[in-house]
């Protein structure tokens, strides 16, 4: 098969995801008071309502419906003040009542949209002459570096609750095929879930990483899911297809099942373009079908061919009565929305003058952010962007630190009183603990001596000894000077101060 | 004591709460009764014995200990068994059910039980209540006390009949198309369907949910009163949505006068084809009845009501089938063995679980929900019940509840109606009731003199004016002596059968 990026030449792909959502942070059920875990013995959050016994009725979940509206907010979404639940037959022992509550043609939200950030490197993924957004209209304007910001529509996000889970024992994977007996665990039955829906808009597998990514940095943001694909607490499924470049029609499109990473969905995708373009290169055709990607094997293989449309006889529940969402409530939701993470990228940018991918990445996921927030509460503003640089490269793969500790690494850094590579060691050290740094730092002489008077020796000693150095410097090899900083550094056994061996070096060779 | 058929509800209260009897002695009595009369009448699906006496000790011995009773203390009561209620099977007449042991207690079973009543038995039905004469339980028909050969109506035909011999003084049935309304009239008691949301559907196996709605029976206007009261009070239930508030006070309402107020006749429904003299007759009666009162008669126009039939047979099939969906087999209910696919045991587990009408009804509704019908069918009949629902709402503009016939006949043979869509048809004067949400009431007229049958009338009132509409039930009942004196309600079958022609 042929790369992605030389495809992508040829044929453009039309890519559109479903992301469903579970609302883990609620505490019980869609329809009833079951609680929700996702941990708990098999079939123990159970009722007669999430069984489906018979006289059992559904009451809807208020904190859901505002969970729904806070995410169609958060969406640039059109929150319909007028919807309602509608019934989706069929027959599976994951749906107890062989129907499922979920929305009809009008959600909770429309029309909605995000405007996705494709950095350089992703961007390449899009032909370089590209000029239209997916949606046909917004032009796409790129950056020096390539980068682009392309703005993806969600047709909607609706309510619905979520099925059992089937444990099929005995077969491949836990699939079905081969299992030899299927268990049903109904605590999940019943949860609430949230489907979004994208506008084909979509053109490359990185838009779609980048989309999930954005959507799971929102929701998590929001507070309404811990969003885990891995769990798959956040599911997404991925549908598309191919045409030729400069073509309006749209081709036959395959919908992807079994994503739960970000990467698997990049994969996935990729792979599928290139599998349909082999497939329509040779003259092959493609089928409206279901396809299972195995990470392992890193391919596509059918799972079941749609032959004729499933009617699922939707009708609307005579149980719930339509919605009507009053302005009052839709504007306490909207006052529940905390800073998302867009803006809190800008404002740490604007007020606080960090880089903007290091404000990016302390934004986006709100656990970080708000430790971040706790580091810089009671610094100087000015450390900022030294606490941001020591949050993005030396934080992570730490578990257990402390805001105090990091507040105090970086007053160190930010004083040159320790190296960067000291820094990482100093958290290794104080992580788990309640040291200090900057006592671990004195405690252990590490700190840099930054004093010219005492360094001036040490630089005197080097220069005398390498007088190669000294005289390729002086023919133009600027280069050379790493190397004598790295001889003073040596011979002050690394405590001295490097910026200033470096500052003191470049004076008597300039000299 | 006096026999139990000669006590009214709260007559049974009051001797229970001050000592006359003990609810265990009524308790003995109604079993008894039951005893003597299942055989000929057949309305109950399950006796429950030991229930019923326990719950009575227990009423007795909440009264030794000083406890305030109930104001239906001791009071026998029927439930149907579509009604959930712990200690007792819910089969709703179903071989799909046969085995169900409730698993919770219905909300309106439990306002009853809270009220004092002693549950005596589960009522037979047609099978998911399809049906207008008990025809399609699984297990056995129930006759009617007036005469056995005759059909006691339905679907709660065994509510009627057990409350109508005097196997119960009151019952519980439901209502969707007129399930409550038309068996009353065929047994000669009265029977309510309250407004919709008046009474929690909570565990009351669903038919058709944007329809159904459980309502009493009683021999007297009085006793449903009482029951009324218990079903709403604690107002709106928490584990039904469609539920709301509503007033208690039925019983205190209930002498209201109706001088002065107005009562709508539908010139048109007096001239429906296959509607009896009798009939007529008896709505001519209850008009007189009514106006010498003070209450004012007023022409109304309720024009498209012709189609409720038309609505409902879509309406209520579509929601059936979606409702009974669950019954597969898989968790609880009829299982076929054998089976060596998971398809195979849904579909044989529901061919061999279902009846006839029952399954009639649910492809019935799988048809015309399915791509292509629902546009056709499923949307224009939810606007025919949108014109339906105006048409009622102009006419309270000019009056305060409407006077029509219940059903257009007395009750009929067995397998007299072996059509179907006959048998739908029979349903005509009940079904715009609930595709408007109203409330309706079914009054015995006493017999006709031609079939000795019990005749009725029935009054639709707007939705939840249900305290006004059993005001004028009671003004009927009032001005009417069925046997046991004026405006003292319905006498107890078979003691007064054939005696047709003492309207």
């Amino acid at each position: 098969m042929r790369r992605l990026e030389e495809v992508l030449r040829d044929w453009e792909a039309v890519i559109g995801l479903e992301v469903h959502t579970e609302l883990t942070t609620l505490e019980t059920k869609m329809f009833c008071n079951c609680r929700l875990s996702h941990d708990d013995e098999p079939n123990t959050n159970v009722c007669p309502v999430c069984l489906g016994m018979p006289g059992a009725l559904p009451v809807p979940n208020r904190k859901a419906i505002q969970s729904i509206v806070m995410a169609g907010l958060a969406t640039n979404c059109q929150i319909m003040r007028r919807s309602m639940f509608y019934r989706k037959h069929y027959f599976y022992p994951d749906m107890t009542k062989n129907f499922q509550t979920t929305q009809g043609p009008v959600a909770f939200c429309m029309h909605g949209y995000l405007d996705l950030e494709v950095e350089a490197a992703g961007a390449r993924e899009r032909p370089e002459w590209e000029d239209v957004a997916g949606d046909g209209k917004t032009p796409l304007s790129r950056a020096q570096d390539g980068s682009y910001v392309a703005p993806i529509r969600i047709l909607r996000i609706h309510m619905e609750e979520d099925a059992a889970k089937l444990v099929h024992v005995g077969g491949e994977e836990g699939r079905i095929t081969a299992a030899t007996e299927s268990l049903v665990d109904y605590n999940r039955c019943g949860t609430p879930l949230i489907e979004l829906v994208t506008e084909p808009d979509l053109r490359t597998p990185e838009e779609a990483r980048l989309f999930m990514e954005k959507l799971q940095q929102t929701f998590r943001t929001l507070g309404i899911s811990d969003c885990s694909l891995e769990n798959g607490s956040m599911r997404c499924d991925g549908n598309i297809s191919l045409r030729r470049r400069g073509e309006s029609a749209l081709g036959t499109k395959t919908e992807m099942k079994n994503i739960n990473s970000f990467k698997s969905l990049h994969d996935a995708l990729e792979y599928e373009i290139c599998r349909q373009a082999e497939a329509l290169e040779e003259g092959g055709i493609i089928y409206q079908e279901t396809r299972h990607w195995e990470p392992a094997r890193r391919r596509t293989v059918v799972m079941r061919v749609k032959e004729t449309a499933d009617d699922y006889r939707l009708f609307p529940d005579p149980d719930l009565a339509p919605f009507e969402l009053s302005d009052a409530f839709v504007e306490e939701c909207r006052a529940r929305i905390p800073e998302l993470p867009d803006a809190k990228r800008d404002r740490y940018v604007a007020e606080l003058s960090l880089k903007r991918k290091d404000a990016a990445i302390l934004a986006a996921d709100p656990a970080i952010a708000s430790f971040f927030e706790d580091v810089l509460d009671g610094a100087e503003t000015g450390l900022a962007p030294t606490i941001a640089n020591v949050m993005v490269n030396l934080v992570p793969g730490h578990a257990c630190l402390q805001p105090a500790q990091v507040r105090g690494l970086a007053g160190l850094l930010a004083e040159d009183s320790i190296t960067f590579a000291q820094a990482r060691e100093v958290l290794d050290l104080v992580d788990g603990s309640d040291a200090d740094p900057v006592a671990m730092v004195d405690e252990r002489g590490m700190r840099q001596v930054s004093d010219a008077g005492a360094l001036e020796p040490i630089v005197d000693e080097v220069l005398g000894r390498c007088t190669d150095q000294v005289q390729q410097y002086r023919d133009g090899n600027r280069k050379v000077l790493g190397f004598l900083v790295g001889q003073c550094m040596k011979a002050a056994k690394g405590s001295g101060n490097p910026k200033l061996f470096n500052k003191l070096l470049a004076e008597r060779l300039e000299a | 004591m006096s026999s139990l058929d000669e006590l009214s509800a709260a007559e049974i209260a009051v001797g229970v709460r001050e000592g006359a009897f003990s609810a265990e002695e009524v308790a003995r009595a109604a079993l008894d009764a039951i005893d003597q009369r299942e055989g000929e009448v057949a309305a109950f699906l399950q006796v429950s014995n030991e229930l019923a006496l326990n719950v009575a000790r227990a009423t007795d011995a909440a009264r030794l200990r000083g406890e305030e009773l109930g104001p239906l203390a001791g009071v026998p009561c029927g439930f149907k068994d579509n009604m959930q209620l712990l200690g007792t099977r819910t089969t709703c007449a179903s071989r799909m059910l046969e085995n169900y042991e409730s698993n919770f207690t219905a909300t309106c079973v439990g306002r009853m039980l809270a009220a004092g009543v002693t549950p005596v038995g589960k009522t037979n039905m047609d099978e998911f209540a399809f049906g207008s004469s008990t025809e399609s339980s699984a297990f056995h028909r129930s006759n009617n006390p007036w005469d056995t050969t005759r059909v006691p109506g339905g679907s709660s035909g065994g509510s009627a009949a057990a409350v109508a011999a005097g196997e119960a003084t009151l019952c519980l049935g439901s209502d969707t198309g007129g399930s409550i309304r038309q068996p009353a009239s065929f047994c000669g008691v009265v029977g309510m369907k309250p407004s919709y949301g008046v009474v929690s559907r909570c565990g009351v196996v669903a038919f058709g949910s944007s329809l159904d709605q459980v309502g009493p029976f009683g021999r007297s206007v009085g006793d449903v009163a009482l029951a009324m009261d218990a079903l709403v009070s604690g107002g709106a239930d928490p584990f039904d949505a469609s539920s709301q508030a509503c007033e208690a006070g039925f019983l205190s309402a209930l002498e209201a006068p109706v001088e002065g107020r107005r009562v709508g006749v539908v010139p048109q429904l007096m001239e429906m084809e296959g509607l009896s003299d009798e009939v007529k007759d008896g709505i001519r009666l209850a008009e007189r009845v009514l106006e010498d009162q003070g209450a004012q008669l007023v022409e109304v126009e309720l024009p498209h009501i012709a189609s409720a039939i038309a609505a409902y047979y879509v309406i209520a099939p579509c929601e059936a089938f979606s409702n009974l969906a669950r019954f597969d087999g898989v968790r609880y209910g009829y299982q076929e063995p054998g089976c060596a696919t998971l398809d195979e045991q849904t579909a044989r587990s529901r061919a061999h679980g279902f009846g006839e009408e029952a399954k009639r009804r649910q492809l019935l509704g799988a048809y015309l929900l399915s791509s292509g019908s629902y546009d056709k069918y499923y949307y224009p009949a939810q606007q025919v019940r949108t014109l339906i629902t105006q048409d009622y709402l102009r006419a309270w503009g000019s009056c305060d509840v409407i006077l029509m016939p219940c059903v257009p006949r007395c009750a009929f043979k067995f397998g007299e109606m072996s059509d179907p869509t006959q048998m739908y048809a029979s349903d005509m004067f009940t079904i715009s009731n609930n595709i408007a949400g109203n409330c309706g009431i079914s009054v015995p007229l006493g017999l006709g003199p031609d079939s000795c049958m019990p005749l009725s009338a029935q009054l639709q009132g707007p939705a939840f004016k249900d305290q006004s509409l059993l005001s004028f039930a009671r003004a009927l009942e009032r001005g009417l002596d069925l046997g046991r004196g004026l405006g003292a309600g319905a006498p107890v079958a078979p003691g007064f059968a054939k005696r047709g022609g003492e309207l």
